[in-house]
C-alpha cells in the first residue's frame, strides 16, 4: 500500500445504534409484557421468511475499517449509508451499494470498494448480484477504473491473489460484526 | 585443638557437611576459638599446593558462615579480614575468600577500617569478567552489606570507591546480581556525591533499559520483569542528575521502539520528570511535546495513546510546578508549552467535526488535571472557543460534534476536581463560565441531533459538585421534560434521545429528588391513560410502555419510589375495577373485550416488579414498608375480584395478574425481618386457612361479608385457587425460623400434597403449593421426618410409579418430585438421594422415563424459589456433590446396550450438565465428549440445542493446544452443518446453536486439525447464508467470517 495520505483529518459523523427500540421484554405484536417467568425462552420458532434488507446489508458493511483511518469506520466517515443501499425493483436478487470517498482525490477507494465487495461476497447468498459503485460526483476518476475494476469479476479476484493487499483486506475486515460504542467519549 | 585437627583432616578428604557443623559446635561451645582454627588449619592455608590451599580457605569460610555471631570480636575479625584481603590476591584462594568475606562484612564488630580494606581488596584483585555468576553475586553481596553497614566508610573513599564500584558492576547481565547492584546503584546515587561519576553511573543503567528480560519457563529464582523493571526504575529516578542525560535516550527510544518499548519508555517519563525537575524538563519540551503529539494524533495504539496523554500530563505538571508556588494568583500568563500546546489544540478545534478534534480534546482535557494556572487558562481558552462555535450561525451544521467535545470537557473539568476536598460553592473550575455553557447545552436539547451530546454535557454539569444551583438544576429538569415530551411525541426515533434523557433525570434524582418529583413523575404520570387503549390502538400501547419503562428507570430512589406505587395502584384500582361496586353490569354491555385492560394492568403491576427487583440488588431499606402500603391493597385487588366474578371475566382474575402480582409479594417480603414476617405470616394464615381476611386485604375494594373466602377448600372456584400463587409467594420468602400458623406442620403439607395431585386444575396452582412445600422442607425438613419418609413414599407409589394412573398425571407428580427433592439437595440433606433414586428406576417407562431423567438435571438447576435472597438453606457445593454422586452412574448407564436405557442416560446427562456450572464436570469433559455428540442426535430439539450450548461452553474454555474436541473435529463439524440447514432442521434454536459452535471453532481448535474441514464448511454456510431468518443469516455469517479469517 502506498504511504501518501489522501486526508489526514476526515470528518467523523455520529452512528446510529443498531438496536432500535424497546427493550427485550416487549413483544411487537402482543397486548402483554413478557412477565419472564418462563424458564426457556419463547424463540419465534416459526420459520417465516424474513428478507434481506436495506437495513441487513448494511448492517454487514457499516462496521468495515477505513484503510487510512484504522480506528474508524466506514459508518463513521460516512462513506457508506443504508440509503446508498439500493434493491432492484424487478429482480430482488440484484442490489447496488454506493459509497462516497471522504475526498473527490482519493486513492484508497479502490481499496474501499474491493472490502465492500469482499465483505458481501462472504455473507450474501450466491444468487445476490451486487453492484458496487461510487457515488456519482464524489470521485475525480468514477467513470473509468473505480467501477470497472469492482464490478469485474476476474481484476477482483486477482487483487485478491496479491498477498500483501489480502493482508490490509483482512485487517479491515476484521472489524466487521463489532460496534464501536456510538459517540464514545 | 586436637579435635579440630582431626575433623580439619577428614574434612579434607570426604568434603563433607558433618565435620563443618562438627567445627562449628566445637567453636559454639567454647571448646575451641575461631583462633584455634586458623591455628589448625595453618599448614593447608598456607600450603604450596594450590588444592589444599583453596580447600584450608573453603573450610575457613564455611565454619564462619555458620558460626554464631557472638564467637566473634573486633580482634578476629580484624584478623580475618586482613588474612581474607590478603587470600584476594591468590587465583586460588580468591572465590573461597569471597565466601568468607559476606558474613564478615555483615557483623558488628566489622568496622569502616576493615570495610575500606576489604573494599579496596575487592576493586584491586576480583576481575568480574573471569568469574561465574554465583561467584559475582558474592561480591555484589559483600559490597552491598559494606553500604548497609559501613556506608560512611565507603563516602570517605570518595572517587576511589565509585570508579572501583563502577569498573566491577559495568557489563553484569544476570537477572539475579542486577537486582542487587539496581539496589545498590540507587543507594550511591541518593547519597553519594556522584556528579563527577554521573556518566559511568549513567551508562551502567540506563543501558539495561528499557527491560527486556522475559523469565524462563520454570524459572527457580522467580524473578519477574517487572522486579527487574521495579529496581530499574529506582535507580533512573535517584537523581535529578540523570535528567540532561537521559531525556535524548528517552526520545531515541520512542522514536525507534516497538509499542512495549514505547510504553516503557513513557512510564519511565512519568516516573524520572518529576525527580528531572523543571529546567530539564523545559529543555526538552518541544522534542518531547512533538513526540506526544504523534502518539496522541496518529495513535498506534488505544494502549500507547492513554500513556502518552498521560505523559504529557507529567510533562505539564513537572514544567508548571513551581510557577504554581510562586504565582499564587496566577494571573500572570502562562507561558510555554502549555501555551503553544493548548493553542495548537484550540486551532485543530476549529473543524470540530474532523477526526482530530478528538485527540485534541483530549489534549485539553488532559490538561484539566496537570496544575491549577495551567487548568484555568485551559479552561479560559477552550470553553468561550466552544461556546462561540456553538452560536456561530455559519457553524450550524457542526452543533452535534461541538457539544460532543465540549461534553468531554465539562467532564474533565469535574474529573480534575480532587474528591478528597469538599468544594465550596463556586470552587469548581467550571464555575466562571457556567452561565454560558448552560445556556449552550440547554440550546442544544432543542437542536435536531444534538440531543444526546447535549444531555451528556448536561450530565457532566450536574454530577461537578458545587457548580449548579438548586435552581439550575431544577431548569435542567425543566429542560429535559420538554425533551422527553417531544420525543415521546415522535415514538420509536427519538428512543435514543430519551434514554439518555431518563438517565440524566436519573443522575439528577439522586441527590435532587425533588425537581424529578415534582415536574417529571406528574408528567410522565398523566401521561399514563386511565383506561387501557382498545387492542388494535397499538400506538397509544406502545406509548404507555413506553412511559411504564422511563418510570421504571426514574424511580428506584425512595421518595420516587412512593409516588410511583401510590399513582400506579390508584390506577390500579381504575383499571380493574372500572365502575363503582354495583353497576357491574354496565360493562358487560358496553365492552366484553377487557383483555386490553388485563394486559394493561400487567403492564402496571410488572413495572412495579422492575423497580422493585433494583431497589432490592441495592438494598434499598423502603422496600419494606410496601408490606403495609402495598402488599395489602394487592391481596385487597385479587381476592375481591376473584370474589366477585362469578363466571365473569375480571381483569385481576387474570392468572397473569396474579403471577406479577406474586412476585411483588415475594420482592417485598423477602426484605423483612423474621420478626414481621411473623406478624405477616398470622395474616396470611388467617385469610388462607381461616378465611378471615379482614387484615390480609385491606384496600379500596369492599369485600362482601356474604362471600367466603377459600381457596383450598375443594370445592373453590378456580379463580380462587389461582389466588394460592399470592400465598406460596408470601411463603417461599419466610426465614427459616418463621412457621407457618398451622397445627401440625407435617399434616399440613401432606394435605397440600394431595391437594395439588388431586384438585389442583392448572400448572400455576400446582406450582404454587409446589413452590410451598420445598419451601418448607428445604427450611424445615428436620421435623418433618415423618412426612419426608412415609408420606413421600405413598406419593411415590400412588402418583408416579402407579402405571394406572396418566401420564400426564404421572408427568406433573414427578415435577413435583423434583421439586421436593431439590428443596433436600439443596440443604444437603441425604434423603435426597434416596428421591434420586428412584428417579432412576423409572429410566425404564416408555411413557415417562425422558421425565424421570430430565428431573435429574432440574433438582440441581437454579431456579427462583430456593435461592439465598429468599432465605432458603443452602449448602455450598451441594450441585459438585451431587454430580460426583450421579455423574459416573450417568455415564455408565449412557453405555447400556438397552437403547432405551441408553437414551434414557443421555436425557439425563443432558439435562445435568445443563444445570450445573461447567467446573463441576469439566475435568471429565474427556469422557462426557462421545456421550455428548451422541445427546445430539436425540430426536429432540431442546436437547439438542442444550448439548449444543455445553459444547460451546467446552470449546470456548479450551485452549488451542489442549482441546477435548479436537479428535471429534469432523464428526462435530458435519454433524453441526446438518443441524444449521434448514431443509434438514426446522428448530431456529438449533440451527443457531450449530451456527455459534461452528464459529467458535476455528478459535479453539488448530489450524491443521481443521484444515480439512474448512473448504465443505465454507461451501456448506453459503447455503446458510439464505436461511429464511434474520437472526440464523447473522450468526451464519459470523461463523463463515471465521472460517475464512483461519489461515495457517
Amino acid at each position: 500500500m502506498s504511504s501518501e495520505v489522501f486526508n489526514p483529518n476526515p470528518t467523523v459523523f455520529a452512528t446510529a445504534r443498531s438496536n432500535r427500540g424497546l427493550p427485550a421484554h416487549y413483544k411487537a405484536n402482543s397486548l402483554w409484557l413478557d412477565d419472564g417467568t418462563h424458564d426457556i425462552e419463547e424463540d419465534d420458532e416459526s420459520n417465516e421468511v424474513e428478507v434481506i434488507d436495506q437495513d441487513e446489508i448494511f448492517e454487514l458493511i457499516r462496521s468495515i475499517s477505513d484503510p487510512e483511518h484504522r480506528s474508524m469506520t466506514l459508518e463513521q466517515l460516512a462513506v457508506v449509508s443504508a440509503p446508498q443501499i439500493t434493491f432492484d425493483d424487478k429482480t430482488p436478487d440484484r442490489l447496488t451499494v454506493e459509497f462516497t470517498p471522504t475526498v473527490p482525490h482519493c486513492g484508497m477507494s479502490t481499496f474501499i470498494g474491493l472490502s465492500i465487495r469482499v465483505r458481501l461476497l462472504r455473507s450474501l447468498p450466491q444468487r445476490y448480484k451486487v453492484d458496487i459503485r461510487v457515488k456519482p460526483g464524489s470521485h475525480q476518476s468514477e467513470h473509468a477504473p473505480v467501477n470497472k475494476q469492482l464490478n469485474d469479476k476476474e481484476r477482483v479476484a486477482a487483487a485478491l491473489e496479491n498477498p500483501a493487499l489480502l493482508e490490509v483486506l483482512e485487517q479491515c475486515l476484521s472489524t466487521v460484526g463489532q460496534h464501536p460504542e456510538p459517540t464514545a467519549a | 585443638m586436637e579435635a579440630l585437627e582431626r575433623i580439619i583432616r577428614t574434612w579434607v578428604v570426604s568434603e563433607r557437611e558433618e565435620e563443618v557443623v562438627a567445627a562449628v559446635s566445637e567453636i559454639s561451645s567454647g571448646n575451641a576459638t575461631l583462633l584455634h582454627l586458623v591455628k589448625a588449619l595453618g599448614q593447608y592455608l598456607t600450603s604450596e599446593e594450590d588444592e589444599l590451599r583453596t580447600k584450608g580457605v573453603e573450610f575457613l569460610s564455611q565454619v564462619i558462615t555458620r558460626c554464631p555471631a557472638e564467637k566473634f570480636n573486633r580482634q578476629s575479625v580484624r584478623v580475618l579480614v586482613a588474612f581474607y584481603c590478603g587470600k584476594l590476591e591468590d587465583t586460588e584462594t580468591i572465590i573461597p575468600a569471597l565466601k568468607g568475606l559476606v558474613p564478615l562484612a555483615d557483623l558488628p564488630p566489622f568496622t569502616s577500617t576493615d570495610a575500606v580494606e576489604v573494599m579496596n581488596g575487592l576493586v584491586q584483585h576480583v576481575k568480574m569478567k573471569s568469574l561465574v555468576q554465583s561467584q559475582r553475586f558474592l561480591v555484589y553481596k559483600t559490597i552491598d552489606a559494606l553500604i548497609a553497614h559501613n556506608r560512611d566508610a565507603l563516602k570517605g573513599m570518595g572517587r576511589e570507591f565509585l570508579s572501583g564500584y563502577i569498573s566491577l558492576a559495568e557489563g553484569e547481565k544476570d537477572p539475579r546480581n542486577l537486582l542487587l547492584a539496581f539496589a545498590i546503584d540507587r543507594v550511591i546515587l541518593l547519597e553519594f556525591d556522584v556528579s563527577a561519576h554521573i556518566e559511568d553511573l549513567f551508562n551502567i543503567t540506563f543501558c539495561y533499559f528499557p527491560i527486556t528480560f522475559r523469565p524462563p519457563p520454570d524459572d527457580p529464582y522467580g524473578i519477574t520483569t517487572d522486579d527487574l523493571k521495579n529496581a530499574l526504575s529506582g535507580c533512573l529516578t535517584a537523581t535529578p542528575l540523570f535528567g540532561p542525560l537521559a531525556i535524548p535516550l528517552f526520545l531515541e527510544k520512542l522514536t525507534a521502539g516497538t509499542p512495549v518499548t514505547k510504553r516503557d519508555t513513557l512510564e519511565a517519563l512519568d516516573s524520572c520528570l518529576p525527580v528531572y525537575g523543571p529546567a530539564v524538563a523545559r529543555n526538552h519540551a518541544r522534542k518531547l511535546w512533538n513526540w506526544l503529539k504523534l502518539e496522541i494524533f496518529q495513535p498506534t495504539d488505544s494502549r500507547t495513546e492513554e500513556a502518552a496523554l498521560k505523559t504529557t500530563q507529567v510533562l505539564i505538571q513537572t514544567i508548571y510546578s513551581v510557577v504554581e508556588r510562586e504565582t499564587q494568583t496566577d494571573e500572570a500568563e502562562i507561558q510555554g508549552l502549555a501555551k503553544d500546546a493548548c493553542e495548537e489544540c484550540i486551532q485543530i478545534l476549529r473543524e470540530p467535526e474532523k477526526s482530530q478534534a478528538k485527540p485534541a480534546i483530549k489534549v485539553l482535557c488532559a490538561f484539566m488535571s496537570t496544575t491549577p494556572p495551567v487548568a484555568r487558562f485551559t479552561l479560559a481558552r477552550a470553553t468561550p472557543h466552544l461556546v462561540r462555535l456553538f452560536l456561530d450561525p455559519d457553524e450550524a451544521a457542526n452543533r452535534a460534534p461541538t457539544l460532543r467535545l465540549l461534553a468531554d470537557f465539562v467532564a474533565a473539568a469535574r474529573d480534575s476536581m480532587d474528591p478528597e476536598v469538599l468544594p465550596a460553592e463556586g470552587e469548581a473550575p467550571l464555575a466562571p463560565y457556567k452561565d454560558e455553557v448552560l445556556g449552550v447545552l440547554t440550546a442544544g436539547l432543542q437542536v435536531a441531533g444534538c440531543a444526546e451530546p447535549a444531555l451528556d454535557g448536561l450530565r457532566g454539569l450536574a454530577t461537578t459538585r458545587a457548580l449548579l444551583t438548586d435552581e439550575e438544576l431544577g431548569f435542567v429538569v425543566h429542560c429535559v421534560n420538554e425533551l422527553l415530551q417531544r420525543e415521546g411525541a415522535q415514538g420509536a426515533e427519538g428512543a435514543d434521545a430519551s434514554d439518555a434523557a431518563l438517565s440524566l433525570l436519573t443522575t439528577i434524582a439522586a441527590s435532587a429528588p425533588w425537581h424529578v418529583a415534582q415536574t417529571t413523575l406528574p408528567l410522565l404520570l398523566g401521561a399514563l391513560p386511565d383506561r387501557a387503549p382498545p387492542r388494535g390502538a397499538q400506538a397509544e400501547r406502545l406509548g404507555y410502555w413506553r412511559t411504564l419503562a422511563s418510570l421504571a428507570r426514574l424511580c428506584e430512589q425512595s421518595d420516587l419510589f412512593e409516588t410511583l406505587v401510590v399513582r400506579l395502584s390508584t390506577k390500579l384500582d381504575l383499571v380493574c375495577v372500572p365502575s363503582a361496586p354495583g353497576s357491574g353490569s354496565e360493562g358487560q354491555e358496553t365492552d366484553p373485550d377487557v383483555e386490553p385492560s388485563a394486559a394493561y394492568a400487567h403492564s402496571m403491576l410488572k413495572t412495579i416488579v422492575d423497580v422493585l427487583v433494583v431497589k432490592v440488588d441495592l438494598g434499598h431499606a423502603d422496600v419494606m414498608k410496601y408490606i403495609d402500603r402495598l402488599v395489602p391493597r394487592l391481596f385487597n385487588l385479587f381476592i375481591y375480584s376473584a370474589l366477585m366474578s362469578d363466571g365473569t371475566y375480571m381483569v385481576a382474575t387474570d392468572p397473569r395478574l396474579v403471577s406479577v402480582a406474586a412476585q411483588i409479594i415475594t420482592l417485598i417480603v423477602q426484605t423483612l425481618p423474621a420478626q414481621r414476617q411473623e406478624v405477616f405470616v398470622k395474616t396470611l394464615c388467617a385469610g388462607y386457612l381461616q378465611g378471615d381476611i379482614t387484615q390480609l386485604a385491606d384496600g379500596h375494594q369492599k369485600i362482601p361479608s356474604d362471600k367466603r373466602f377459600s381457596p383450598l377448600d375443594e370445592n373453590a372456584s378456580p379463580l380462587q385457587k389461582n389466588l394460592l400463587a399470592l400465598f406460596s409467594a408470601g411463603v417461599v420468602a419466610l426465614h427459616k425460623e418463621v412457621k407457618l400458623l398451622v397445627h401440625d406442620e407435617t399434616s399440613f403439607l401432606k394435605s397440600l400434597l394431595q391437594w395439588a395431585a388431586k384438585h389442583a386444575d392448572n400448572v400455576l396452582q400446582r406450582d404454587a403449593v409446589t413452590h410451598v412445600l420445598a419451601a418448607v422442607i428445604n427450611k424445615r425438613a428436620g421435623g418433618l421426618s415423618a412426612f419426608l419418609s412415609e408420606t413421600l413414599g405413598e406419593f411415590w407409589t400412588t402418583e408416579v410409579s402407579d402405571l394406572s394412573v396418566s401420564s400426564e398425571k404421572r408427568r406433573q407428580a414427578i415435577t413435583m418430585w423434583a421439586w421436593m427433592t431439590k428443596a433436600l439437595l439443596v440443604r444437603g440433606d441425604p434423603l435426597a438421594m434416596q428421591n434420586i433414586d428412584r428417579l432412576f428406576t423409572l429410566f425404564d417407562d416408555s411413557e415417562i422415563g425422558w421425565d424421570a431423567a430430565r428431573a435429574l438435571g432440574q433438582v440441581v438447576s437454579t431456579d427462583r424459589i430456593l435461592t439465598k435472597k429468599n432465605h432458603a438453606v443452602i449448602k455450598i457445593l451441594y450441585a459438585q456433590r451431587y454430580c460426583s454422586a450421579v455423574l459416573p452412574r450417568i455415564i455408565d448407564g449412557a453405555r447400556s446396550s438397552d437403547p432405551r436405557q441408553q437414551n434414557a442416560y443421555l436425557v439425563a446427562l443432558t439435562s445435568l450438565i445443563k444445570a450445573v456450572p461447567k467446573s463441576v464436570y469439566a475435568h471429565q469433559m474427556s469422557t462426557l465428549m462421545p456421550l455428548l455428540l451422541r445427546g445430539i442426535y436425540l430426536p429432540d430439539d431442546e436437547i439438542r440445542a442444550g448439548v449444543m450450548d455445553t459444547l460451546f461452553a467446552a470449546a470456548e474454555s479450551s485452549s488451542k493446544e489442549n482441546s477435548v474436541l479436537a479428535e471429534h473435529a469432523s464428526s462435530l463439524v458435519s454433524t453441526m452443518l446438518r443441524n444449521s440447514m434448514v431443509n434438514d432442521m426446522p428448530s431456529v434454536r438449533v440451527r443457531i446453536a450449530a451456527l455459534r459452535f461452528l464459529a467458535i471453532l476455528p478459535n479453539t481448535m488448530r489450524y491443521d486439525v481443521l484444515h480439512p474441514q474448512k473448504a465443505t464448511v465454507l461451501r456448506e454456510l453459503a447455503k446458510v447464508l439464505d436461511d429464511p431468518k434474520r437472526a440464523v443469516r447473522k450468526e451464519a455469517v459470523e461463523a463463515r467470517t471465521n472460517w475464512f479469517k483461519f489461515t495457517g
